[in-house]
């Protein structure tokens, strides 16, 4: 099944253009790589995908919806996670709040029951409690539970991004630069996690990403951009090998 | 005598700091604007009362209500904008109310004011309230309210991408906010019994922003006594007069440069933590 649909989407800032009629179908279960030099409106595409930027043109359908101009916080309850390319964590929180946060569109409390604290609320918060638990544990973070973020090493603090996706219930993970600033052990452990989560959640993953090993060992499609434009498509033996894709890295022929 | 008027001032005035304290403490929103709230708190409560016949605890039910519609109208223009309009168009708003008091002289008095209130709100029901509102302010911060408010004072974009609402949960919070600070002048109008257009200026709603700061932004209880100490030690040294205002800069400057997070930090009194620090953790 397509679970994601992206439909010939543009978007200027100015007089620049980011991306330029970019299409891509993503299947369920499919772990996806989108890659190209630096400023080829990778990141860009995610923002489009999450709303958080307005789309300019195109249209972006998600389980045979469209949710072109729903609004972000709408978007993420339907299933679509990411994490930054700059990590984006909560720091006056701690780990195991930041991870409850990213469940609280889920909560069935109301606010007035919320304000008398009444047995429901403390119910339910209990039942959170455990689930962030639960997906702490999953990604050998439980240690850090009570810790803020910003006290923590930068290769947990990426987990800790990539466990609070899980906690919003996702049907997709976008990944923007999930291994960049980890060392080449580090990156090795995030494959095996990237490919543990994608197979036990039965998970569909965008990812974006420079790490050219990471990106043709676990992704089985792989569009390529540049200057905002797709200029491949394909699986990673046949991407490795594209002139147009080498010139646009390399700046030259090979 | 001369105590018990400064402690029920003092606790009328933290009544209006845990007023703001959801809007700027958690969720990093200031207003200039919590004036026109008293006002709307106190004269709503008064001319209810007085012109209308409407029974006393009613009358403090209306001020609240009519602090949250007004915080929704103003919410709703206004908190789609960035964060410095927002503080622009709050301390508009007190301007605003303050202009259209003097100028409705019929309902309101006018620069005159309104005074023939009785003497209604004692140190008990002051002291209830404090109670009540830190119980409800607190049951908010430590559950889905509280950590949504903390989420999007760091990061708003972060926070909309986890399925939070950015939007409609800072119009929640600008209402309750707007709502405990009318409640706050209502008691007022029925206390110090004589209410006028200036009664609360933006200066004060300023002090209110500065008091939450000191106190720290992540700590009620560090609030509290920040303002039970800044409000009754006002009264204390009125002898020294503008000075008070110095000493207070001073020590704001202080707590910033070597207490960032306020001076109880993150804490919370609370008999468990109290319990564990005495243990030495």
């Amino acid at each position: 099944m397509e679970i994601l649909r992206i439909e010939g989407i543009s978007k200027h800032f100015g007089g620049v253009v980011a991306v330029e009629n970019f299409s891509m179908g993503q299947q369920d279960n499919q772990i996806t790589g989108i890659i190209g030099p630096n400023g080829a409106g990778k990141t860009t595409v995610f923002n489009l995908i999450t709303g958080a930027t307005p789309v300019d043109q195109g249209r972006v359908l998600f389980m045979d919806r469209e949710i072109t101009r729903l609004p972000a916080h709408r978007r993420a309850d339907l299933g679509i996670a990411r994490t930054f390319q700059n990590i984006r964590l909560f720091r006056n929180l701690t780990v195991l709040d930041n991870m409850k946060v990213a469940h609280d569109m889920k909560v069935g409390y109301t606010i007035w029951e919320e304000m008398l604290r009444l047995p429901r609320v403390r119910k339910q918060e209990k039942a959170i409690d455990e689930k962030a638990r639960h997906f702490l544990a999953y990604l050998a973070l439980e240690s850090f539970a009570d810790q803020k973020p910003q006290n923590l090493p930068y290769g947990i603090q990426r987990r800790l991004e990539l466990a609070r996706t899980l906690m919003t219930d996702p049907r997709i993970l976008l990944l923007d630069e999930p291994a960049a600033g980890l060392n080449p052990h580090e990156v090795r452990g995030l494959m095996d996690t990237i490919r543990k989560i994608q197979e036990e959640n039965a998970l569909s993953i965008v990812i974006v990403e420079h790490h050219m090993e990471l990106i043709m060992n676990i992704c089985s499609l792989i569009h390529v951009l540049d200057f905002g434009k797709k200029i491949a498509e394909g699986e990673p033996a046949a991407i490795k090998k594209n002139k147009q894709v080498l010139q646009a890295y390399l700046g030259e022929e090979v | 005598m001369f105590y018990l008027k400064v402690l029920e001032i003092t606790s009328l005035y933290t009544i209006l700091v845990l007023g703001v304290y959801l809007m700027t403490g958690l969720t990093g929103l200031f207003s200039l604007g919590q004036g026109a709230f008293v006002s709307i708190g106190a004269y709503t409560a008064a001319i209810a009362y007085l012109r209308f016949g409407v029974p006393f605890p009613l009358a403090l039910a209306l001020a609240v209500v009519m602090g949250a519609v007004l915080g929704f109208l103003v919410g709703i223009p206004t908190l789609r904008l960035r964060r410095d309009y927002f503080l622009l168009v709050t301390f508009g708003l007190s301007e605003m109310v303050r202009a259209a008091l003097l100028y409705l002289a019929q309902l309101t008095g006018g620069a005159l004011g309104i005074a023939g209130m009785p003497k209604r709100v004692g140190l008990p029901l002051i002291l209830g309230s404090i109670v009540a509102i830190t119980f409800i302010t607190y049951s908010l911060k430590r559950t889905r309210f509280g950590r949504d408010c903390i989420a999007i004072r760091d990061d708003e974009l972060a926070a909309s991408m986890m399925g939070i609402n950015v939007y409609a949960h800072k119009i929640k919070v600008f209402m309750i906010s707007s709502a405990i600070t009318a409640y706050g002048g209502s008691l007022y109008a029925f206390n110090i019994l004589f209410i006028e257009p200036n009664l609360f200026n933006w200066l004060e709603s300023a002090k209110l922003i500065i008091i939450t700061f000191v106190g720290g932004l992540n700590s009620i209880a560090g609030v509290i006594i920040a303002s039970t100490i800044y409000y009754s030690f006002g009264e204390f040294f009125r002898f020294i007069d503008v000075w008070r205002d110095v000493l207070l800069a001073v020590v704001v400057v202080l707590v910033i440069i070597f207490r960032p997070g306020g001076f109880l930090q993150g804490l919370e009194l609370l008999p468990s933590k109290l319990r564990a620090m005495r243990r030495g953790r």
